[in-house]
């Protein structure tokens, strides 16, 4: 069973190499950015440059620490927002492709069942899309601090202490991991409506996924005069209990997350238990799980003939 | 010798269209037997309920298994080909290997590896840069490496040139099939099947028409080529079928005896597609 799932898995990773080119593009691009912007800098006078993160004197403890921190966030919210759309479409096109290009058939005559399948692409996009989003995240993060560093120590600072001593690596790497599972997690019935949406439709899947939702919030809006569909469905984004701030906007906008104590600490502000006992998680991993059977189903039962 | 596959009453309804009409057959191991229909007869349907790729009502058992229920443990016993296309345009060979031994017990990486040496195909390869005829060649390799007790073929060679058609089907014989074994293949070219074929069987309108070992077909199925009162007197013996070929009438006998027609022109033994013709019009009339 698991090592059907691994291969499974690996199968996915071979069909939608955008699950790994995405997260390396991304870093090539923030990579290739910040070269051109150190570059840009070393243009200008010494003292500039040393400003920037170079001298002690010039840019205090928590501004750089900020600065970086900013840098760390600023990235991983590029993957974020990158991961969003890639698990949209990928869960999409997952039950979709296989079956307009009749593969289906193939996959179908090899001893596997069509519940191991459907598993396979929920883990995919709860758990792999976000792995390859972190690592994504780690790579760019080295390979922008080593040259970071570098340049700082070229300029005359110390790159080691000034660049690496700023920020809390670990410690936001593992605040990624968490926030980009916990967020497969909580999204999770939209991923399983993606799914069956992939399994049932004849064409275009996103026009078939997104359609329905905003009628129903509309038609909600209009007839009911109320909007609970829309708050509490299309809405579910806002809500995630995984932070000690209620909510996400709310915590990015708190000053306390650049300077302070813990300023380069995202660990410090993320709550497990919170979002572990939280009822709407479970209610959303319930839905998920509905909605996945029936894109089991109808892989199944329909005939493709 | 013991059923391989079992049907009883055997049905599959799409709306108020009945695609597969209320079939009993049995299939014994060892034997290649091919299914005849022209389109829309109900073979792939029958052929997918056999695979438990599709529900149905009635009693059917593969292998003793109940195909819908227990389609896992079915596939780890019968391979098949549904179409030359279906393998994945965008996995390279080597991917498909990979794939194929980590999930299915029977195969055998070193065979294929075998298979493929023999062949142009790189394991490198997307399968979207291969020629339709190494698809199926990639197809057929994989599909042989697999220790299977039934492999299922539906219209296999649809599409392919005649080169193709003649090496698939002598691969086939020479390094797959076995008594251990039971082949059972559909096509509309049933004339480039029919000396490999040990039974066949007709289905028109979701019906078995006939169902029958190849060499019973010789006794029970004769042609006379005959003119003037020899063709009346034939006529006379209720032929299922009759044309005219250079001035004389030929007709198709089934089930008459050999001494009722002898003296009345020349006998021969029809093609499978000359009874097939004549079964499906019959149907129909």
């Amino acid at each position: 069973m698991i090592n059907h799932q691994l291969a499974l898995v690996k199968r996915e990773i071979w069909e939608h190499r955008s699950i790994y080119m995405t997260p390396a593009v991304i870093a090539s691009i923030v990579t290739l950015g910040v070269l051109a912007m150190l570059a840009f800098a070393s243009g200008f006078a010494a003292e500039l440059d040393v400003a920037i993160f170079g001298a002690q004197n010039l840019a205090g403890e928590p501004e750089r620490k900020a600065v970086l921190t900013g840098f760390f966030l600023g990235t991983s919210w590029v993957f974020l927002v990158a991961l969003m759309i890639l698990t949209v479409f990928y869960s999409l096109d997952s039950l979709y492709a296989e079956r307009k290009d009749k593969s289906i058939l193939f996959w179908r005559s090899l001893p596997i069942t069509d519940a191991e399948t459907v598993i396979s692409k929920l883990l995919t996009a709860i758990f792999v899309l976000p792995i390859a989003t972190v690592a994504g995240i780690i790579v760019t993060h080295l390979i922008n601090l080593i040259v970071l560093s570098v340049w700082v120590s070229m300029k005359g600072g110390d790159g080691g202490m000034l660049v690496w001593g700023s920020v809390a690596l670990l410690d936001n790497w593992l605040a990624a991991f968490i926030i980009v599972v916990a967020s497969g997690i909580w999204m999770s019935p939209f991923i399983g409506w993606f799914l069956l949406v992939s399994a049932y439709t004849k064409r275009s899947p996103l026009l078939m996924a997104f359609m329905p939702l905003i009628v129903i919030g509309l038609l909600e809006g209009i007839v009911l005069r109320s909007h609970v569909f829309a708050e509490n469905v299309l809405g579910r984004g806002d809500g995630i209990p995984l932070f000690r701030k209620a909510n996400i906007e709310q915590f990015f906008e708190d000053e306390q997350w650049r300077i302070g104590e813990n300023a380069t600490s995202l660990l410090t502000h993320i709550d497990v238990v919170q979002f572990v006992t939280t009822p709407a998680t479970w209610a959303g991993i319930v839905v998920c799980g509905l909605l996945c059977t029936g894109a089991i189903y109808v892989r199944r039962f329909r005939d493709e003939s | 010798m013991a059923s391989l596959v079992s049907a009883r009453g055997v049905t599959k309804r799409f709306g108020s269209f009945t695609a597969v009409d209320n079939v009993s057959f049995e299939i014994e191991a060892g034997k290649i037997l091919g299914l005849i229909g022209p389109n829309g007869a109900g073979k792939t349907t029958l052929l997918k309920a056999m695979l438990g790729l599709t529900d149905c009502e009635g009693e059917l058992s593969v292998m003793g298994l109940d195909p819908f229920r227990q389609r896992k443990q079915l596939m780890q016993n019968i391979c098949f080909i549904a179409d030359v296309a279906v393998l994945p345009r965008w996995i390279k060979v080597s991917q498909l290997l990979d794939y194929v031994e980590a999930i299915h017990p029977n195969f055998s990486r070193k065979r294929v590896e075998e298979l493929l040496r023999q062949t142009k195909i790189k394991s490198g390869s997307k399968v979207k840069e291969l020629s339709k005829g190494m698809v199926t060649q990639l197809h057929l390799s994989i599909i042989m490496s697999i220790n299977a007790k039934l492999l299922v073929l539906d219209e296999p060679t649809l599409g392919l040139d005649i080169i193709f058609r003649k090496e698939f089907y002598a691969n086939l014989l020479n390094d797959y099939f076995d008594e251990e074994r039971t082949i059972l293949v559909t096509t509309h070219q049933v004339e480039e099947i029919e000396n490999l074929l040990t039974d066949v069987m007709f289905i028109n309108d979701g019906r078995i028409l006939l169902n029958s070992p190849m060499d019973a077909l010789a006794e029970r199925y004769m042609e006379i080529a005959a003119s003037g009162e020899k063709a009346d007197r034939a006529r006379g013996l209720g032929p299922i079928a009759e044309g005219q070929m250079f001035g004389k009438s030929v007709m198709l006998f089934e089930g008459i005896s050999r001494e009722h027609l002898e003296g009345l022109g020349e006998i021969r033994t029809p093609s499978v597609a000359d009874i097939f013709v004549a079964k499906v019009k019959g149907a129909r009339k």
